[in-house]
């Protein structure tokens, strides 16, 4: 949450944070929110496009260093986007590190939900003790600034590719917890749930085929803003030296060191900042449409 | 050596110590006639500030505890030690006398007899006299086991300290140890009527307000901040000519930079400016820009444990197909000097002729087909199923040796040799990873002498392999039965042309055997402001600032 | 209300315990250690660092050394940095001001426009300016906080020259002034996600109260509709909104640990980050428990704010 990397997640939790009624929002903003997500989706799918298909296209490599040509600027040579410090294509870098992040951000996104749903499911379900010990650990993990926690852990494990999925995951699940905690707990005490078990129907057989099928609205939103938060989780272990390390190149160590050429060659820093603000925003407009589809109750905010 | 653009502006040459001109010692005499002549006179009293920048922050007040190369900026300034050594590497008094030597009867013939006469009318800077008490007791406090000293390495010897007078103390060693001349140029007196019968050692007022019998007393710290001294009037040497010192912590090099170029900053050191902002620096105007060598070399340490690093063709292949030209050309703007072995080569037993490091890659891929490494299908060289594979690490957030760390593999793979970077953060790097000998290969800036002494015992001892031994630094795990002899011989005789030497053959040894490739001399650019006077780089000690007391404004 | 209190405290404290081990663990089974700074150097040897390992007490095992330190902690010993030996308390005391400044201005900053922009877009619903607001406040939540920072460096510092590029102060001018003009840059940068979040909740608050009935009222009463949406509904509106404070204090300390990081500002975010890379156990510690401690007044206070503020909600546990 820097604002970084909490903060969408704190837009889907903010239901949970103060309840009020909720009204249903003007068709303009329906309208808009809907075009904003058609608008994020397409970004999306031309970023991954590109990322995919982008580098087998482009005369330069990823890693290619050419140390006569660095500090090339952008639109001023072969090298459309410019060259970073050793003389790298920075288009070529760029489309190889959305690869790398994007992958980081489905990924931890993929693994932060199964956390977050096993924990929020078996919370909700058994209550009691194990419930409570569940959302407790749940509240004391919440009670480190979500970077600190990146920070702390970070020292924990090798700068990898997996180990910074990892990091990511496992710092950013307990908000999914809680809202599927909640849900299986307002879900539980519905007919539908009582009668399944009056029929004796297994607990995993009740928590998985019942209760979570119905709480699958707010958990699919949960999951497209934890992609976005991901993403930026990710630049920013990069940014304060402790993510995926050179010569890979992820949005997030491309930006690395581009404040010391910020006078010099302010390119290194604006383009990859560019590229996680529009990726970013772009799973915030989805996010927030599908919200509005899938859930009208929880929209107009 | 300062920019070489700006003649007049060469630090070495400007000034040196005048103290030993004062005292006529051999040294002074050679020194370039008139050469303080063409500067404005220092002040009669002390005036004015000076704002030194740093992107350390200092730690420790205590001088004879782990602490940083900032805490060692102060502590010069703060305390003293018996003697030093001046930027060409001689030894001159400061709290003593004289520098005790064979020659002047100081040490015994034997080099286990230690006297040393103190300096008269010396007083701390609560105003009570210095005696050879305190000497003693700083000694003893270092080998106090509660006390976290920072090394005891030399001090160890030390059999029994006598005083025979306020001013007048003897030591006796239990084994002749040369390089302990060296090791006591830092070793800062710390007064005993403040520490003694404190009950932790480790933490006494003394921390928070010390005093010494430097140039300059302790005046306030901030922490995060900044910390200041003010003059010492009472200084018992040259100086103090200004009024405040005060030690600046800018935690980023960019802003420092920015900060000095603005004339927030009066110097910047340490890291000082950083390599890509040097062709600006030098247009500024009213500041001066000093590319200074230092002590250290940046080398690449191999690992001769790794089965592949531990064939010598393959270390020489290594060397002879590493591009420093391109590191050192484009990567550090043409700054650093080349360097061939792990002394500077303003210490007393470089030795200038080694071979000079050669790129062919050619060359190298040849060797490596002669001694059996042929390419695989990948194109990696390949010998009895092994591949020519090998990580490389340094610490995260190096930016200009992780750039060099890429130029070096690609240029390896173009014959066949594989390099992977595997970075790790300061704190995990500097642990087991390196006292274990975990790595492949480093990428680092090592200074090899321990208070520049040329003695490399726990370097490349055989004995001081950390891994087996629990002890020493010879990460490399290199293992050399003449090295070995000549190591032990160095550290006992006394004479300096013997021991001279006995250096040359071992860099010859470790030039041929190669557990490290050094790539250049350590450097770094500082810069002063224009009108500040008496700055001089001195790479026996670890800042510059060793000599603020001679500093002033012209 | 007073029995509420004291089980929410009596929770709290079982959540530090529980903080306090998570930290604890994270930090001391993570590779490397407090002396490898000194193995750097060179001059040590590895005799020496062994021996320093013993006398800091660092060889003993996990469980001895937490509880140990928790034993400290209980009676008020926060312990000192294997860095500068300083105490604890003093080293984070001395960080701390710079980190309230910047936090609390930015707060203050974006609550005023945040609140604002979110009134407006409430009274003026569907507008284009609601459509941009909203489509706003999403975009500066996807800005990545250090990344705005290099932006607003490169065109204010480097380009216009407008404001200082980091630090609190010029060396030698610490007056007010040479302050405020310090503060401006991180303020702007630290403040963006909190107005975004401010708007964001600061419409939807103003939207339930311009339906309630006592605004209906108001309205059918002929009461001018400036008078009703400043007297009446913008103060009931805002009420909710202390609560978004508390619980945005932790999203509040990330963020100023980043813009800290970015304007070299000597707060306790870079503090934070210098004491996890030198492995300064005890500071870290230190400051983990410290903002967590933070972080659980921030919602205890929210809610108990909110109840004050609402006393139909009615006490019930969190």
């Amino acid at each position: 949450m820097s604002g970084a990397s909490e903060a969408p997640i704190g837009l889907a939790a903010a239901p949970a944070a103060a309840p009020r009624p909720r009204r249903r929002d003007g068709a303009l903003r329906r309208f808009l929110r809907h075009r904003l997500a058609a608008f994020g989706a397409g970004v999306i799918t031309l970023m991954v496009l590109a990322c995919a298909i982008g580098p087998y296209l482009l005369p330069f490599t990823d890693t290619e260093i050419d140390i006569m040509q660095r500090f090339a600027p952008p639109f001023s040579g072969p090298h459309l986007l410019g060259t970073d410090p050793l003389g790298r294509d920075i288009l070529a870098r760029l489309l190889m590190a959305g690869r790398i992040s994007l992958s980081v951000g489905f990924s931890a996104m993929a693994i932060s939900m199964v956390i977050g749903i096993t924990v929020g499911l078996v919370a909700g379900y058994y209550r009691g003790w194990v419930g409570m010990v569940l959302m407790r650990f749940v509240d004391a993990m919440l009670c480190f600034p979500s970077i600190f926690l990146l920070l702390a852990i970070s020292a924990l494990i090798g700068p990898a590719v997996g180990s910074i999925i990892m990091l990511i995951a496992v710092t950013s699940w307990m908000e999914v917890a809680r809202i599927v905690e909640a849900q299986i707990r307002a879900l539980k005490a519905r007919d539908f749930a009582v009668a399944a078990e009056a029929l004796g129907a297994s607990d995993a057989r009740v928590m998985l085929r019942e209760l979570l099928p119905n709480a699958i609205a707010p958990i699919v939103v949960a999951a497209t803003l934890n992609v976005a938060h991901a993403i930026l989780a990710e630049s920013y272990v990069s940014f304060l030296g402790y993510g995926i390390q050179p010569p890979t190149p992820s949005w997030g160590n491309m930006l690395d060191n581009a404040q010391s050429y910020l006078t010099s060659a302010p390119w290194l820093a604006i383009i990859p900042g560019a590229a996680i603000t529009l990726a970013v925003t772009s799973f915030n407009f989805i996010g927030d449409g599908l919200r509005d589809a899938l859930d009208p109750r929880m929209g107009g905010r | 050596m300062s920019d070489p653009s700006h003649p007049a502006r060469h630090p070495s040459t400007t000034t040196i110590p005048r103290r030993g001109l004062l005292l006529g010692s051999a040294a002074a005499a050679l020194a370039p006639a008139g050469a303080a002549l063409a500067q404005p006179r220092p002040p009669a009293a002390p005036r004015g500030q000076c704002v030194l920048g740093f992107s350390q922050e200092f730690t420790v007040a205590h001088p004879l505890m782990p602490a940083n190369e900032v805490d060692q900026a102060v502590w010069w300034n703060l305390f003293s030690p018996l003697w030093g050594l001046d930027p060409a590497g001689r030894f001159y008094p400061i709290l003593a006398k004289a520098v005790p030597s064979l020659e002047n009867g100081g040490i015994s013939a034997d080099g286990l007899d230690w006297r040393i006469e103190l300096r008269e009318g010396v007083r701390w800077h609560d105003g009570q006299p210095f005696t050879a008490e305190d000497v003693k007791f700083s000694l003893a406090l270092i080998m106090n086991p509660n006390f976290r000293a920072r090394g005891k390495d030399g001090y160890d010897r030390i059999e029994s300290v006598t005083v025979e007078g306020p001013q007048v103390l003897r030591w006796r060693l239990r084994q002749p140890y040369a390089p302990l001349m060296s090791i006591l140029s830092q070793f800062f007196i710390v007064p005993a009527h403040r520490l003694a019968g404190a009950e932790d050692p480790n933490n006494t007022p003394f921390h928070a307000a010390p005093i010494g019998t430097g140039p300059f007393k302790w005046a306030e710290r901030r922490t995060g901040s900044h910390v200041m001294l003010t003059a010492n009037r009472d200084y018992f040497g040259e100086g103090p000519y200004l009024e405040r010192l005060v030690f600046r912590y800018v935690p980023d090099v960019n802003v420092m930079y920015t900060q000095f170029r603005t004339g927030e900053l009066d110097y910047i050191g340490l890291l000082g400016i950083p390599a890509n902002h040097y062709a600006e620096a030098r247009t500024l105007r009213d500041r001066v820009i000093h590319v200074i060598p230092r002590g250290s070399v940046e080398n690449l340490t191999l690992n001769l444990g790794h089965p592949v690093l531990r064939e010598k063709v393959v270390r020489q292949a290594l060397y002879l197909s590493l591009d420093t030209r391109a590191i050192t050309g484009a990567l550090y703007y043409g700054l650093p000097k080349e360097a061939v072995t792990f002394l500077p080569p303003e210490n007393w037993a470089y030795n200038d002729a080694l071979p000079r490091h050669e790129y062919d890659p050619a060359r190298a891929a040849r060797m490596l087909d002669e001694a059996g490494w042929k390419p695989g299908r990948d194109g990696i060289r390949v010998k009895d199923g092994l591949r020519l594979e090998f990580t490389n690490s340094t610490t995260t957030g190096t930016e200009l040796r992780t750039q060099a760390q890429q130029l070096l593999a690609q240029s390896w793979a173009k014959i066949g040799i594989a390099m992977k970077i595997h970075n790790l953060p300061a704190a995990v790097l500097w642990g087991k990873f390196w006292a274990e000998s975990q790595f492949d290969s480093l990428m680092t800036n090592t200074t090899y002498t321990i208070a520049s002494d040329p003695n490399v015992l726990h370097r490349f001892g055989s004995h001081a392999i950390p891994k087996r031994a629990g002890y020493g630094s010879n990460v490399s795990q290199f293992e050399n039965a003449r090295v070995d002899e000549l190591l032990a011989r160095g550290v006992v005789l006394n004479g300096i042309e013997e021991r001279r030497a006995i250096y040359r053959e071992v860099q010859a040894i470790i030039r041929e055997e190669l557990p490290m490739l050094p790539i250049f001399q350590g450097m770094q650019i500082e810069g002063t402001k224009a009108g500040l006077m008496g700055f001089e780089n001195n790479l026996h000690v670890l800042a510059n600032s060793w000599n603020a007391a001679r500093w002033y404004w012209a | 209300m007073g029995g509420y209190v004291a089980r929410r405290v009596l929770q709290a404290a079982g959540l530090l315990l529980i903080v306090s081990m998570i930290g604890f663990a994270i930090l001391h089974l993570a590779p490397g250690g407090p002396l490898s700074q000194f193995a750097a150097g060179g001059d040590m040897t590895q005799e020496d660092l062994d021996r320093l390992a013993r006398q800091l007490g660092l060889d003993r095992p996990l469980p001895v050394q937490y509880l140990d330190w928790l034993w400290r902690m209980l009676r008020g010993d926060w312990g000192a940095s294997f860095r500068d030996q300083q105490p604890v308390l003093a080293v984070i005391g001395s960080h701390v001001g710079a980190t309230l400044e910047l936090m609390l201005s930015s707060t203050l900053l974006a609550m005023i426009i945040g609140a604002w922009v979110g009134i407006l877009g409430a009274v003026r619903r569907h507008s284009l300016f609601d459509a941009l607001a909203t489509v706003g406040a999403m975009v500066a939540l996807s800005i990545p906080t250090f990344w705005f920072g290099l932006v607003v460096i490169y065109v204010f510092s480097v380009g216009l020259g407008w404001l200082p590029a980091g630090n609190r102060t010029t060396i030698g001018n610490e007056s007010f002034l040479d302050q405020l003009h310090h503060l401006i840059g991180p303020c702007i940068v630290l403040a963006l996600v909190s107005t975004a979040v401010w708007s964001r909740y600061m419409r939807s608050s103003m939207l339930d109260v311009i339906h309630q009935d006592y605004i209906r009222t108001a309205r059918s009463k002929g009461i001018p509709e400036r008078r009703i949406l400043i007297h009446h509904a913008v103060r009931n509106a805002l009420l909710p909104m202390i609560t978004i404070t508390g619980l945005h204090l932790p999203t509040l300390l990330s963020g100023a640990l980043v813009t800290e990081t970015v304007f070299t500002w000597p707060g306790m975010g870079r503090l934070f980050l210098d004491s996890i890379s030198y492995r300064d156990y005890p500071v870290v510690m230190g400051i983990l428990m410290f903002t967590a401690v933070l972080v659980l007044l921030g919602s205890l206070l929210a809610d108990l704010l909110y109840h004050v503020a609402d006393p139909r909600l009615g006490a019930h546990g969190a």
